[in-house]
């Protein structure tokens, strides 16, 4: 016993001290440490793993610094390793985005839709865009493309009606709700309303009536073969510029599987994933709020797809949308 | 159900190891590691996946096993046994009882399933006899009403709710009251999605449920959450002491483990499941046959003595 103590004692002053040559034995255990602390975190194991072999590639055969242990190494290995899995290749700026296509000869509305498993904060969250495009004075066209969930529809009329009311006391853009009740196609009514905002239905067609149209759908399983792959013609028909994909920070492992299968359904008509071959443009990831310091989820969607987070939802109010906080999110992972 | 993937896994960890050429104690340390992977990626809470390792490597003793024993089946039986700990409440739920008013509070996470499976529960009891009804007190999230209102009416049962009243306890208290006064048996109260990092969300909870005074109130989970449903679990039960957990959308390909750890770390009963966005998606639930099927051996009943 004696003995176990001072060489454990040894080592850490050895470690401490640094110079040390990081070898496969050595990092063995402060990985696996490092291994459950990410699964603690509420990250996947899939996506764990991959990270903590990423940063035993990075750290072996490698000299820890002086007066650095080799756990605060590894730390430090990690949280680059994070960084650059969350940091998204190329920015997105919704708003440029927005007044590029929405002005100028070619303008036309901007269409986004929101996809997702069930009770993820599709709904919700949707409403919260459609604020922060109404602060930015755009005119936005909510759809009400879950024609299936009970009260789907009146949910957005609510929403419609709060954000009318909050649009003219600030005085800036417009909303209306487009909704052609229960039991349609959702990929008509989204089509629908894309030509209904564009207003070039009738002979030459008159000025756009909406710069951005915002289509909410159906919660479904990524697991139902029928209702998933419905979403490839909805994503063909309503040809949005984006299409969200809502994750749950409070979803365990099945964040995996939920992003990679509603990614591999969005492939145009030749057959190719949307977006440069990786499906949509982008993670909500909602319920921030509601996990503390696990915000795992971010990492294991991020990871499973490459597609970037774009939004945080962190509360149930209009207000309650952030944009990602590369910083802010790896800190809380390496609390 | 969505457990067999779990239950295949850990089965194939325990057959390897008998069928392994040599079954020393290394081979059964590796065999707790291939079980601890599975149940961590079922998302059974990490720190619960540790006892559970030590409490199978305790129960076996491996180095004290003498030659003779069939090792196979007194392996078997410590992972049965610890797992059906995990989900063994060792409490009864609630049982309602004709010819007088039950009131059954729901409470949970946001998006969890509560208003769906709220209808679900009551048409499962209306098939049984009890006269039944709904009543509608989450005055918060848009549509709310409207939505339990519909299932209601698909499901032809009477509801109650307020499109102008904004205090979810005046709805309840009023609800719970009209529908006593009308002598119906269940009587179930649909609330808000609420979380625990947000106090005045919980007391609201404790205003509610101090106004209806439940016979029972039900915690409903989703089955894909992850490590965050301990703690979620453990402050709804401290503040609302629920008797009961309903885990939903079972249809879904999570493995369920979240929802296992609530069980864990409430010691409450699972007394149904959701299997479906539809009326009739409601299984009741029996957490023997469960770890069965986690299993994924059938014949594992037969190892327990009761
Ligand atoms: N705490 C918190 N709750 C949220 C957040 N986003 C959404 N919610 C809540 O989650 C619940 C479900 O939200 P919805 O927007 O209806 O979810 P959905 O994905 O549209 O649901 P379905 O259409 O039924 O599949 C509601 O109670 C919302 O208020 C968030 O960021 N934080
Ligand atoms: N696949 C599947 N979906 C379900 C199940 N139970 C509920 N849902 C879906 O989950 C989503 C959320 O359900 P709700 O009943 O609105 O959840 P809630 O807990 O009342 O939500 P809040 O009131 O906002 O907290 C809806 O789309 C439901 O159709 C189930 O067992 N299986
Ligand atoms: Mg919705
Ligand atoms: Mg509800």
């Amino acid at each position: 016993l004696l003995g176990t103590a001072t060489s454990r004692l040894t080592g850490l002053f050895r470690n401490a001290l640094g110079g040390a040559t990081l070898t496969k034995s050595s990092l063995q255990q402060p990985l696996a440490a490092m291994r459950n602390h990410l699964l603690e975190k509420n990250v996947a194991r899939e996506a764990a793993d991959r990270l903590c072999a990423s940063v035993e590639t990075d750290l072996l055969n490698q000299k820890t610094a002086s007066f650095t242990s080799i756990d605060k190494t590894i730390r430090e290995s990690m949280e680059k390793a994070l960084t650059r899995i969350l940091t998204p290749t190329s920015s997105l700026d919704l708003l440029r985005d927005v007044t590029t296509t929405t002005t100028g000869p070619s303008a036309r509305p901007y269409v986004i839709s929101i996809v997702g498993v069930n009770g993820v904060g599709k709904s919700t969250n949707l409403s919260k865009i459609a604020y922060f495009l109404l602060q930015n004075h755009f005119r936005v066209l909510i759809v009400a493309g879950d024609t299936f969930r009970s009260g789907a529809v009146e949910q957005l009329r609510v929403h419609v009606r709060n954000l009318s009311e909050l649009a003219r006391r600030e005085a800036v853009g417009r909303v209306e709700l487009f909704e052609k009740g229960y039991g349609k196609d959702a990929a008509s009514v989204a089509k629908e309303a894309v030509s209904y905002a564009s207003n070039n239905t009738g002979k030459g067609g008159g000025e756009m009536l909406y710069d951005v149209v915002l289509i909410d759908t159906a919660g479904r399983r990524h697991n139902d073969t029928r209702l998933m792959s419905s979403l490839t013609k909805f994503g063909q028909l309503a040809n949005p510029d984006k299409i969200f994909m809502v994750g749950e920070a409070l979803v365990g492992s099945d964040s995996v599987a939920q992003a990679r299968n509603f990614a591999k359904e969005f492939v145009d008509t030749k057959g190719n994933l949307r977006n440069n071959g990786v499906g949509m443009d982008g993670f909500i990831i909602s319920k921030c709020d509601t996990v503390g310091d696990m915000v795992g989820t971010l990492v294991s969607m991020v990871h499973a797809t490459g597609i970037p987070v774009v939004f945080l939802g962190v509360g149930q109010h209009y207000g309650d949308l952030r944009g990602l906080n590369v910083g802010w999110a790896v800190e809380r992972l390496m609390r | 159900m969505v457990l067999q993937d779990l239950g295949r896994r850990i089965n194939t960890a325990v057959t390897d190891l008998t069928r392994a050429p040599t079954l020393d104690e290394k081979a059964f340390d590796s065999m707790l590691r291939d079980i601890a992977n599975a149940l961590a990626e079922a998302d059974v809470n990490i720190r619960l996946v540790a006892n559970l390792r030590k409490t199978i490597k305790t129960t076996v003793k491996f180095s004290e096993l003498p030659p003779s024993a069939n090792k196979k089946r007194i392996i078997q039986k410590a992972v049965f046994d610890a797992l059906v700990d995990i989900v063994n409440p060792h409490q009864t739920p609630y049982q309602p009882k004709k010819g007088k008013s039950n009131v059954i509070m729901f409470v949970g996470l946001q998006g969890a399933g509560k208003t769906t499976t709220c209808t679900k529960l009551a048409r499962w009891y209306m098939a049984r006899g009890f006269k039944t009804c709904l009543v509608c007190a989450d005055t918060f999230r848009a549509g709310a009403f409207d939505q339990l209102k519909q299932n209601a009416i698909k499901a032809k049962i009477p509801y109650y709710g307020s499109l102008t009243q904004t205090d979810p306890v005046v709805v309840a208290r009023d609800g719970v009251e009209k529908f006593k006064k009308e002598r119906f048996e269940i009587i179930i109260v649909d609330t808000s999605g609420r979380h625990h990092q947000e106090d005045a969300l919980f007391a609201e909870m404790v205003e509610i449920q101090n106004a209806v005074q439940p016979q029972q109130t039900i915690m409903v989970l989703d089955a894909s959450i992850g490590q965050a449903a301990e703690a979620q679990s453990r402050a709804f039960k401290e503040t609302a002491d629920f008797g009961a957990i309903i885990i939903t959308k079972t249809d879904g390909a999570a493995a369920g483990g979240g929802a296992i750890s609530a069980v864990a770390a409430t010691h409450t009963p699972i007394v149904f499941i959701g299997t479906g966005e539809h009326l009739l998606d409601l299984e009741k639930f029996n957490p023997q046959s469960f770890v069965s099927k986690l299993l994924g051996m059938g014949d594992m009943q037969g190892l327990v003595e009761h």
